[in-house]
């Protein structure tokens, strides 16, 4: 009886246990999206990836080439919020979304690469 | 975007260098081809055909360079290039000149009436195909025409 009442203890013990380890770290990626202000978009194989990134106001984005090509990236709207260097194979080109919004981009030097980050 | 606008029209989606640039490198491959064919068959229609296909070569290098060193100011804003966009540019400078040189010493035989053309065409035009299909090539590789899409 006392064997069976430690061995239900210790079971209880076990799935509280990991029902607390596992919401402590739901919680901790919760609040690291949460916290993780940049955003990523790589650039290879003569495209935008991902072609579409939608993200919070304030993020920066950052676009990394990792061709070995040469790109640009620069916006198509309207008021021209953001435009690269060229940049070279490794090279990067950050930009942060200060005001929400659909912004799209191209490479100027492959006018067929084209992306888009949505800023809600 | 205005369909009027110049830089509509010549630059981003719808890019003219690119579209441009094949009339030189044809018309000067085929135009050297033809007169190392007047050379060997002593054929005078060929180096005919020769002179007028180097003659609109040389004239299709004018706007080529221009689209190309416009799209440089313009798109990249005339930032110092680098790798393969700087080795680009300095051998499409190179390739048209060595276009323009070759079409000008068979303008001068033909304006001094001279029977032969100079052997030293030949050297030079075989070494600016090479110089122009190296460009070419870098060209097409930085446009992508081997990419997706």
């Amino acid at each position: 009886m006392r064997r069976s009442v430690f061995i239900a203890g210790l079971a209880a013990a076990l799935v509280l246990g990991m029902g607390l380890f596992g919401t402590g770290r739901k919680g901790s990626v919760t609040s690291a999206q949460e916290k993780s202000s940049t955003m990523e978009v790589k650039i290879d194989n003569f495209s935008f990836g991902p072609v579409e990134l939608t993200v919070p106001v304030g993020t920066m984005v950052t676009w990394i080439n990792r061709d070995d090509i040469p790109h640009t990236v620069v916006s198509t709207d309207d008021s021209k919020t953001f435009k690269s260097k060229v940049l070279d194979t490794d090279e990067k080109f950050s930009f942060t979304f200060s005001k929400a919004g659909t912004y799209p981009y191209f490479c100027s030097i492959h006018p067929k690469m084209t992306g888009k980050v949505i800023v809600q | 975007m205005h369909p009027f606008d110049i830089k509509t029209v010549l630059f981003a989606k719808h890019a003219q260098h690119v579209v441009l640039i094949h009339f030189p490198i044809a018309l000067f491959i085929i135009g050297v081809l033809f007169d190392f064919l007047a050379q060997w068959k002593k054929q005078r229609l060929l180096a005919a055909a020769a002179y007028y296909n180097l003659l609109v070569a040389a004239i299709a290098t004018i706007p080529v360079v221009a689209t190309g060193i416009l799209a440089w100011q313009w798109e990249l804003e005339g930032q110092k290039l680098k790798g393969i966009l700087l080795m680009h540019l300095v051998m499409g400078c190179a390739s048209s000149a060595l276009i323009c040189v070759v079409w000008f010493i068979h303008r001068k035989s033909r304006r001094n009436q001279e029977e032969v053309l100079p052997g030293y065409r030949l050297p030079i035009e075989a070494v600016a195909v090479v110089i122009v299909a190296l460009t070419g090539h870098l060209g097409g590789f930085l446009s992508g025409v081997n990419g997706p899409g």
